[in-house]
C-alpha cells in the first residue's frame, strides 16, 4: 500500500498542477505517554478539514494535513519540521505541547512557515517568534483570574502546587505562583510529578500535610486518578486547576466533586459533537475542540488568500491572519497579538457537572 | 501523620514491586536472559483482564483468565524466540536487543488496539477505604499486599519444596552441570518462563487498578524491580522482595527530607554505589 | 535540499556516537547502556559554555569532550569489579540517574525546559548556521573520528583490545595491564561521545533533556547492532540505516489512527529479525 504521491514527494519530484490540494503539516505525539492528548489534537484538525472537503473544500482547493510524529521530543520536532517544510513545502504547520513548540519557533521564524499552536500555554509561545499564532491564551492570563478568585471572591489564602516535571508543568507553577501571590495568598509547598506516572498519592500526602486551602494542579492527563487519590487521602482542601479539567471522564467521575477550574470558552454544537462521536468513537473534548478551531483560522486564511489571489505561503498566510484579525471558528478567536484573546470562565464541577461560577471577559 | 502514610505507601507499593521483582528473578536467575520483555507481559495482563471485564466475567474470572494469557504467552518467548537465539550461539547482547524489539512489539500492539488513553477498570469497590491507625488504605491497596505477601510465599513454597523448583534452582546454580546431568535445562526454562511470566499478570493487573491502564506502563516498574532483583542477590527471591520493599519505602520516605524529583535519581544512585562495594547483592542463592 | 542535508548531519554526528559505542560495547565487551548520558553531558556543557562564556567553539567542543573523557572512565569503572550481566543494571541506573540530573538541576541544565538559544558555532569569524554550511563541520568531525579509529584497530592497542576479549586472563598473565588498556578505550569513547555532543547541540541549537534518555542509549546499541558490531563499516552504516528507517516506514500506507504506532512495531519487528537471522548486523562480525 505505498502512495504514489508520497513516493514522488519523498524523492522531490513535483507533482503535476492538477494536484490542488492544499497540504498542510502537522508535527504532533502520536506515540508515547503523550499520545493521549496528541491523537485528539490530530482528530480534531481531521474532523474540520474533512468537513470543509466534504463540501468541495477551500474555494475549489482540498485541505491535505499530513501528520508527523514527534512523540513530544523537541529534537524530533526540529527535524520533521524541517522535513515538512523542506520536502512537502507546507506552508503552515500545527504543534501541541509547549517544549517541541518552542523548539520549533526559531526554524519557523527563519523558514517563514506559520506555526500554529492550538494547545500548549507556556508564556513563552507567546512572544516565541513571529510566526508562532497560539489560538488558545497562555496560561498567565487563566492563571491571573483563577487567583484573583480564589483570593477575593472565594477567601482562599493558603495554597500548594502539584504540577508535571515538564516545560508546560513548570511554566503552569511559576504563573501560579505569581499569580497567587500578586492577589494576596501565600504558597506553602509545590511537589512535581513525572510525566506520565499517574501516582499521585506520594506528593500528595506531603502537600496536604502543610495544610492548605487548596492545591493547585497543573498536570494534562490522568485527572480522574487525581481524583480518585485526593478522596482517598480525605484530603480537606479544595483542588484547583486550568482548562484541564474539562475532561468529561474527569467530570462524570464522583471524587472531583468540588474542583474548581478555569475554562477557556469554547462551545460545538450539539450535531458536531454528536457527528465527531460517531466518527471517531470517542469524546469532541477540549483537545479536539481546540484544533478545530484552530483548523478553521486556518482555513479561513487560506480561502482569503486564494480569493485574492495571492499565493498560498507561510508569509502571506501571517499577513491575512493579522488582516482578518477576529474569526468566528468554534469560539470567537480575536489576534491582538500573536495570542488569542478569548473569554474565560470559572467552573465548578458538582453532581457531575461543569458548572459556570462567574464569566471574565476578554481584556 | 505523614511519615506513617508515607511509609504504609511504599509497603504498599514495595509488595505491588516485590510481585514483578519475584517474577523477574525466578526468570532471570533461571535462565540468564534480560528479558526486558517482561514489562510488556505486565501490560498485556492488564489489558487482558481488561476486556475479559469488559465482556461481562466476574473479577476473579478476568485475573485468571489474564494469568494463564500471560503464562502462555511467557512460554512462547521462549520457545519461539530466546531459544532459538541460545541455540545458534547468540549472545545475551544479542537477547537483549530481541527482548527490546519485542517489547516494542507488544506494546505498541496494545497501544494500537487499546489506544494510548488512561484505561479504567471501573471497579468502585477498588476505591472504598479503611483506616489503620491513622492513615488511609484503599481495598486495592490491601489486595495488593496480601497477593503481595502470597506470591512471595507461593514462589518460595515453589522453589524449596517442589521437583520443578529444586530443578530450576538446579539449573540456575550449574547451567553446565544441568544439561549434562539429564535435568533437562530447555524445559525448565519454559517452565520457568511460563510461571514467572503468570506471576507478573497480578501486578500488571492490580496496579492499574489503583493507578489506571497505559500501554508502555510496564518498563519504569520493570527497570526498578530488576535493581531490586540485582542488589538483593541474583536466585535470591527473598532478596528480590525484601529490597523491592525497603527500594519503594525508601523513595516515598526520601519525600520528608527532599522534592520529589530527586527520589529516583538518589534511588538509583545508592544502587551504583551499592554495585561497586557489594556486586553479588545482598543475600546470595 | 535542507531536509536530506539535515540527515546526513545528523548521521554523521551519531557515526562518532556509533564509533563511541561500538568501541566500548562491540570491541572492549563493557556492555554499557548509558552512552546517551555521557553524549547529553558533552551537549550541555558545550551549550553551557557557548552561552555563558566567551569561549571559541572549537575550544567549549574540546573541553567537553576532555570532561566526557573522565566521565566515561568513572561510568566505565563499576565494569572492572561487576560482571556482565550485572553491569547491564548498573549501566541502566547510570543512564536514568543522569537523566534525573538532566531533568531536574534547572540551574545547569534548564531543567525539563532545556537550553534553547545555543549560538551556531564560529570558527574563524564564519558562522556555520545553515545545515548546508553545517555539514562540512560534521563530515569534517566523523572523518576524523574514523581515522582515530582505524588507525587505532592497525595498532597493537587495538590488537591488545581485541586481545583482552577473547581471553582477558591469558591477555594479563602476559604481564599486559588489561585495566590500562579498558581505561584507555573507555577514555577515548568519551571523547567521541563528548564531540558528537557539542556537534548536536549547536546544530539543533536547543538542548533538551529527552534527546539523552534511556530510549536513546537503547537507540545507541540498536545502530551499532543493526550496522555492524566491532567493524568501522558497521559504525557508519549504522547511523545511515537506522536515522532512514523512521523516513522509509512512512512511505507505507496506514491508517492514521494507529500509525505511528504501527510504525514502531514494525521498528520493534525489525529488530528481531536481525537478531534471529543476522545478528552480525549488515556489515559486522558476529557480536
Amino acid at each position: 500500500m505505498l502512495r504514489i504521491s508520497t513516493i514522488a514527494l519523498a524523492l522531490g519530484l513535483a507533482l503535476p498542477a492538477s494536484a490542488q490540494t492544499i497540504r498542510l503539516g502537522a508535527v504532533l505525539p502520536l506515540t508515547g505517554p503523550a499520545a493521549v492528548i496528541g491523537m485528539q489534537e490530530q482528530r480534531g484538525i481531521q474532523f474540520a478539514v474533512d468537513e470543509v472537503n466534504a463540501k468541495g473544500g477551500v474555494a475549489g482547493h482540498k485541505i491535505e494535513v499530513l501528520f508527523e510524529d514527534n512523540q513530544a521530543k523537541p529534537d524530533q520536532s526540529v527535524l520533521l519540521f524541517n522535513k515538512l517544510v523542506d520536502l512537502q513545502k507546507v506552508p503552515a504547520v500545527f504543534t501541541g505541547y509547549s517544549g517541541p513548540s518552542l523548539a520549533m519557533a526559531p526554524l519557523a521564524g527563519r523558514k517563514k512557515t506559520l506555526l500554529v499552536n492550538g494547545g500548549a500555554q507556556a508564556d513563552a509561545l507567546d512572544k516565541a517568534s513571529p510566526y508562532l499564532i497560539n489560538t488558545i491564551p497562555v496560561l498567565a492570563g487563566e492563571l491571573d483570574v483563577l487567583a484573583t478568585y480564589l483570593v477575593a471572591d472565594a477567601g482562599k489564602k493558603t495554597a500548594a502546587i502539584l504540577f508535571e516535571n515538564n516545560a508546560a508543568g513548570i511554566a503552569g507553577r511559576d504563573d501560579f505562583l505569581g499569580s497567587f501571590e500578586k492577589a494576596g495568598g501565600k504558597v506553602l509547598a509545590q511537589e512535581p510529578v513525572p510525566f506520565g506516572d499517574t501516582n499521585y498519592r506520594p506528593a500528595l500526602l506531603k502537600l496536604a500535610a502543610t495544610s492548605p486551602d487548596v492545591v493547585f494542579v497543573v498536570i494534562t492527563t490522568g485527572t480522574p486518578q487525581l481524583a480518585d487519590q485526593v478522596r482517598q487521602i480525605d484530603a480537606k482542601f479544595t483542588v484547583v486547576g486550568s482548562t484541564f479539567f474539562s475532561d468529561p471522564e474527569l467530570i462524570a467521575n464522583p471524587n472531583a466533586e468540588g474542583f474548581t477550574h478555569t475554562q477557556v470558552l469554547i462551545n460545538a454544537p450539539e450535531g458536531m459533537a454528536a457527528a465527531f462521536k460517531t466518527k471517531y468513537g470517542t469524546e469532541f473534548d477540549f483537545f479536539p475542540k481546540q484544533y478545530y478551531n484552530a483548523a478553521t483560522v486556518v482555513m479561513i486564511c487560506v480561502e482569503k488568500l486564494l480569493k485574492d489571489g495571492k499565493p498560498v505561503t507561510g508569509e502571506n498566510l501571517l499577513a491575512a491572519l493579522k488582516e482578518i484579525k477576529t474569526f468566528k471558528g468554534l469560539t470567537t478567536t480575536v489576534f491582538n497579538t500573536n495570542t488569542a484573546a478569548t473569554q474565560i470562565n470559572m467552573n465548578r464541577i458538582n453532581g457531575k457537572q461543569d458548572n459556570l461560577l462567574k464569566v471574565i471577559p476578554p481584556k | 501523620m505523614l511519615w506513617l502514610n508515607l511509609l504504609l505507601n511504599g509497603l504498599v507499593w514495595g509488595c505491588a514491586l516485590g510481585m514483578v521483582a519475584v517474577s523477574f528473578s525466578l526468570i532471570f536467575a533461571t535462565t540468564r536472559f534480560f528479558h526486558v520483555a517482561h514489562a510488556a507481559v505486565y501490560g498485556l495482563g492488564g489489558y487482558v483482564a481488561w476486556s475479559a471485564l469488559k465482556h461481562g466475567l466476574p473479577e476473579w474470572a478476568a485475573l485468571l483468565v489474564g494469568i494463564v494469557a500471560c503464562g502462555a504467552v511467557g512460554a512462547l518467548i521462549q520457545k519461539l524466540l530466546y531459544e532459538r537465539l541460545d541455540r545458534s550461539g547468540a549472545t545475551h547482547l544479542v537477547i537483549l536487543i530481541a527482548s527490546l524489539g519485542l517489547s516494542a512489539v507488544i506494546q505498541n500492539s496494545l497501544a494500537a488496539v487499546y489506544t494510548s488513553n488512561v484505561l479504567q477498570y471501573g471497579l468502585p469497590w477498588g476505591n472504598r477505604t479503611t483506616v489503620i491507625g491513622g492513615a488511609l488504605l484503599t481495598n486495592t491497596q490491601m489486595l495488593t499486599v496480601g497477593f503481595g505477601i502470597l506470591s512471595y510465599l507461593g514462589a518460595m513454597w515453589f522453589a524449596h519444596r517442589t521437583v520443578l523448583g529444586k530443578r530450576m534452582r538446579a539449573v540456575a546454580s550449574n547451567p553446565f552441570l544441568a544439561e549434562i546431568t539429564r535435568l533437562q535445562p530447555r524445559q525448565v526454562h519454559i517452565a520457568v518462563m511460563a510461571i514467572g511470566s503468570a506471576l507478573v499478570c497480578i501486578p500488571g493487573v492490580l496496579v492499574p487498578l489503583d493507578l489506571g491502564l497505559q500501554p508502555f506502563g510496564g518498563v519504569p516498574i520493570l527497570l526498578t524491580a530488576t535493581i531490586a532483583v540485582i542488589a538483593g542477590g541474583v536466585g535470591s527471591i527473598s532478596g528480590a522482595f525484601v529490597l523491592a520493599l525497603v527500594i519503594a519505602v525508601l523513595q516515598n520516605l526520601s519525600l520528608l527530607v527532599m522534592p520529589g524529583e530527586w527520589s529516583i535519581g538518589i534511588t538509583f544512585g545508592i544502587f551504583v554505589i551499592f554495585m561497586l562495594f557489594r556486586p553479588r547483592g545482598l543475600f546470595t542463592g | 535540499m535542507d531536509f536530506l542535508t539535515t540527515y546526513i548531519v545528523l548521521a554523521e554526528i551519531y557515526v562518532l556516537l556509533g564509533l563511541s559505542t561500538n568501541l566500548l560495547v562491540g570491541i572492549v565487551g563493557i556492555f554499557s547502556v548509558s552512552q546517551a548520558a555521557v553524549f547529553g553531558v558533552g551537549a550541555y556543557l558545550t551549550a553551557f559554555l557557548l552561552m555563558h562564556t566567551a569561549l571559541p567553539f572549537p575550544v567549549a567542543v574540546l573541553l567537553a569532550a576532555a570532561l566526557c573523557v573522565g566521565l566515561n572512565i568513572l561510568v566505565t569503572l563499576p565494569s572492572l569489579r561487576v560482571s556482565g550481566d550485572y553491569f547491564v543494571v548498573t549501566s541502566f541506573g547510570i543512564q536514568l540517574l543522569a537523566t534525573a540530573v538532566f531533568t531536574n538541576w534547572t540551574g545547569g541544565t534548564g531543567g525539563a525546559n532545556g537550553l534553547p538559544g545555543v549560538p551556531a558555532p564560529m570558527i574563524l569569524g564564519h558562522e556555520f548556521l545553515e545545515p548546508t554550511e553545517f555539514i562540512a563541520l560534521t563530515t569534517i568531525g566523523m572523518g576524523l573520528g574514523c581515522l582515530c579509529f582505524w588507525l587505532m584497530m592497525r595498532a597493537p592497542f587495538g590488537a591488545l583490545l581485541r586481545a583482552i576479549r577473547e581471553d582477558e586472563l591469558a591477555v594479563a598473565a602476559l604481564g599486559k595491564s588489561v585495566l590500562g588498556a579498558k581505561v584507555s578505550a573507555a577514555a577515548l569513547a568519551g571523547a567521541f561521545a563528548g564531540s558528537a555532543g557539542g556537534l548536536y547541540a549547536t546544530f539543533l541549537s536547543f538542548v533538551d533533556p529527552s534527546s539523552f534518555d534511556l530510549d536513546a542509549s537503547i537507540f545507541l546499541l540498536t545502530m551499532v547492532v543493526v550496522g555492524g558490531a566491532r567493524t568501522l563499516a558497521g559504525s557508519v552504516l549504522g547511523p545511515f540505516v537506522l536515522l532512514a528507517l523512521p523516513q522509509i516506514l512512512a512511505l507505507i500506507d496506514i491508517p492514521t489512527s494507529i500509525a505511528a504506532a504501527a510504525r514502531q512495531l514494525i521498528y520493534g519487528l525489525l529488530l528481531i529479525v536481525f537478531m534471529l537471522f543476522r545478528p552480525q548486523g549488515l556489515l559486522g562480525e558476529k557480536l
